[in-house]
């Protein structure tokens, strides 16, 4: 029944019929519209997709890491440490970390080598939740290492089919077998990862025994942060304490920067679509302008004038705006951002294909909507207004 | 009395040195039922005078008085439900919506009526078969021939029933058949008792056995 009382409103069929008929008015409107909704709302998905996996990632890590420093650079920490650091109350889940990046001189690549420790209980849960179907004794029986989709591709084109030799620092090679692959949908974090055992990433990187690059550790109580940093300072003097919310700020400032430069751009197209619009429609010969002296004149108001120019660029906004999130919902979420994705990714060490994690963040998309539908009701409304307002005479002229 | 105009004076760009006086004192009395030529060159104020009466302007100064109501000084939204209800006016160049068919445009004045679509249509197609225009009723305006675009403006000025049509040059764009067609439908609505103005100056209409007065404008005045 109500949908019968709406196909019986006459304004409502006035209006579909306006806008069926005059379509070739709307298209080119709804053409620049959609492009700039699309480039803008996949900017955003691409960020937001970022930005929640790096953050998820950084979730599961330590709140802290500890490495030596010496004139300001890292250098191996002794692994005695560890029974140090955990002696100070408040602090949990001290672990040791062999952690670096291995250069593959002749190509000036490199990729990023953890040695995990295997029968630490949470290295190994983290592990297996990645890698699933990984057997930990087969993994640890020989010399292998799991490398991410980048690394694999590398490699081989290198022809390291089954397995890579490191050179170690002292000059000998240390060959090690390719046990697996990690999944593509760890590409963002693992595309040039190998992960290790830590004895195998020690001999790697010629670490001794008693060396570990790092040490990470948790603390559960947030107010003791700042007083356990000031006492790590004091008993060692010579580290550096990077907290987790410091690497999730870089993160985030980095991902908003980008977004940030694409916001920059939408707003200055926007601006130009809008003084496009403003113009058209204020056209001072326009078919516009007649069209509505005709229906002043046949005794529509200003006010019916008006209702009519808002719903039917309502209708003109509301599907540009959906048109262009579902293109870039697909172009992120379904196409994985062709072009696009690889200036966020472009300064990677390897190529990476990233897989998008769907993030629908409704806050920002209403905010999209906004900034876009108002100027466009503006730009569109305020001409019909100044037009609505003259003598119907002078505007049929 | 159906219209009644009192020194009425129309000034345009008022203040400006482009000042120009449309219109100077202009006293009329139109009787209901009536029909009347407004006769005179183009420039002597004929359509300023139809477009005072309508309400799709307003007068620098005076009054107009229709039915007992002062249209002259209406806000707009009275003047506007003035137009949708008592007013029919048929413009010399048909001022129709060229994108749309001919039914959707004599639709157009009763959108906002409170009317349903499928009254509206009944209405419409009433409308058009008193204009001849039922067999054009689903084709684009854009296709027709002049006297068939003339003829759906008469059925759009028609489809709310007004009492008081005006006709602003209505043959101005017509060949002599087309005009007398028409006049024919003009007498008709004269018959219907229907009060109806046309400026023209076509000699056709002066001696029109229906038409009850003539009054010549010149320069902004009648005389």
């Amino acid at each position: 029944m109500p949908s019968r009382i709406l196909m019986n409103n006459a304004f409502l069929h006035f209006l579909t019929l306006l806008l069926f008929k005059q379509k070739g008015k709307h298209i080119g409107a709804v053409l620049i519209s959609v492009i700039i909704i699309f480039l803008l709302s996949s900017v955003l998905f691409i960020s937001s997709s970022l930005q929640n996996t790096l953050l998820g990632t950084l979730e599961n890590q330590s709140d802290f890491t500890l490495s030596r420093v010496q004139a300001g650079k890292a250098i191996n920490t002794p692994s005695d440490w560890l029974d140090k650091v955990l002696e100070i109350n408040g602090i949990s889940k001290v672990a040791p970390r062999v952690y670096g990046r291995y250069f593959f001189t002749p190509r000036e690549k490199s990729f990023l080598v953890v040695g995990v420790d295997l029968f630490d209980e949470q290295s190994s849960k983290e592990l297996q939740s990645l890698v699933k179907g990984l057997d930990l004794k087969s993994f640890l029986s020989t010399d292998s290492m799991l490398v991410g989709e980048g690394v694999k591709a590398f490699l081989s084109e290198h022809y390291y089919k089954d397995s890579f030799s490191f050179k170690t620092p002292q000059g000998s090679f240390k060959k090690v077998k390719i046990q697996q692959t990690l999944p593509s949908q760890t590409n963002l974090i693992a595309n040039d990862m190998i992960i290790m055992s830590i004895d195998l990433a020690r001999e790697v990187f010629g670490l001794g025994e008693d060396e570990v690059t790092d040490i990470t550790f948790n603390v559960p109580n947030d107010a003791e942060w700042d007083n356990i940093i000031g006492k790590l300072h004091l008993l060692f003097y010579d580290v550096r304490v990077v907290e987790k919310r410091e690497i999730r700020k870089a993160y985030e400032n980095l991902y908003n920067y980008k977004g940030g430069l694409f916001l920059i751009l939408y707003l200055v197209a926007m601006v130009t679509f809008m003084l496009i619009l403003y113009q058209r429609y204020s056209m001072v010969y326009s078919t516009e302008r007649k069209e509505i002296g005709i229906l002043r004149a046949v005794g529509w108001s200003i006010k019916d004038i008006l209702k009519l120019k808002f719903y039917e660029t309502a209708v003109v906004v509301l599907v540009s705006f959906v048109l262009g999130v579902a293109l870039a919902y697909l172009y992120v979420f379904i196409w994985d951002a062709p072009l696009l994705s690889q200036i966020f990714l472009g300064g990677a060490n390897l190529p990476n294909q990233v897989e998008f994690v769907p993030v629908l963040e409704f806050g920002l998309l209403g905010s999209i909507f906004l900034f876009y539908a108002i100027p466009f009701l503006a730009a569109v409304l305020i001409p019909a207004w100044k037009i609505a307002v003259t003598p119907p005479k002078e505007a049929m002229l | 009395m159906m219209i009644r105009v009192e020194g009425i004076n129309k000034i345009f760009n008022e203040g400006t040195p482009q000042a120009f006086e449309a219109l100077k004192s202009i006293d009329l009395e139109v009787a209901k039922g009536e029909t009347m030529i407004l006769s005179g060159v183009s420039g002597s104020g004929k359509s300023t005078l139809l477009s005072l009466i309508a309400a799709l302007d307003k007068p620098s100064s005076g009054k107009i008085v229709v039915e007992g109501e002062l249209i002259s000084k209406l806000p707009d939204l009275h003047a506007s439900a003035y137009r949708a209800k008592s007013i029919g006016f048929i413009f010399q160049h048909f001022n129709l919506l060229e994108s749309l068919s001919v039914e959707e445009n004599v639709i157009a004045p009763l959108i906002n009526s409170g009317f349903d679509i499928v009254s509206i249509k009944q209405m419409a197609a009433k409308s058009m078969q008193s204009a001849a225009i039922s067999h054009k009723a689903s084709q684009q305006v854009k296709e027709l021939s002049g006297g068939e675009k003339q003829r759906c403006a008469i059925a759009r000025a028609l489809v709310h029933e007004p009492e008081l049509i005006i006709c602003d040059e209505p043959t101005a764009n017509l060949d002599r058949e087309n005009s007398l067609k028409f006049i024919e439908i003009l007498q008709s609505l004269h018959q219907r008792g229907k009060t109806i103005i046309v400026a023209t100056h076509d000699p056709l209409f002066e001696t029109l056995p229906f038409v009850s007065k003539v009054v010549h404008m010149e320069d902004g005045s009648i005389v």
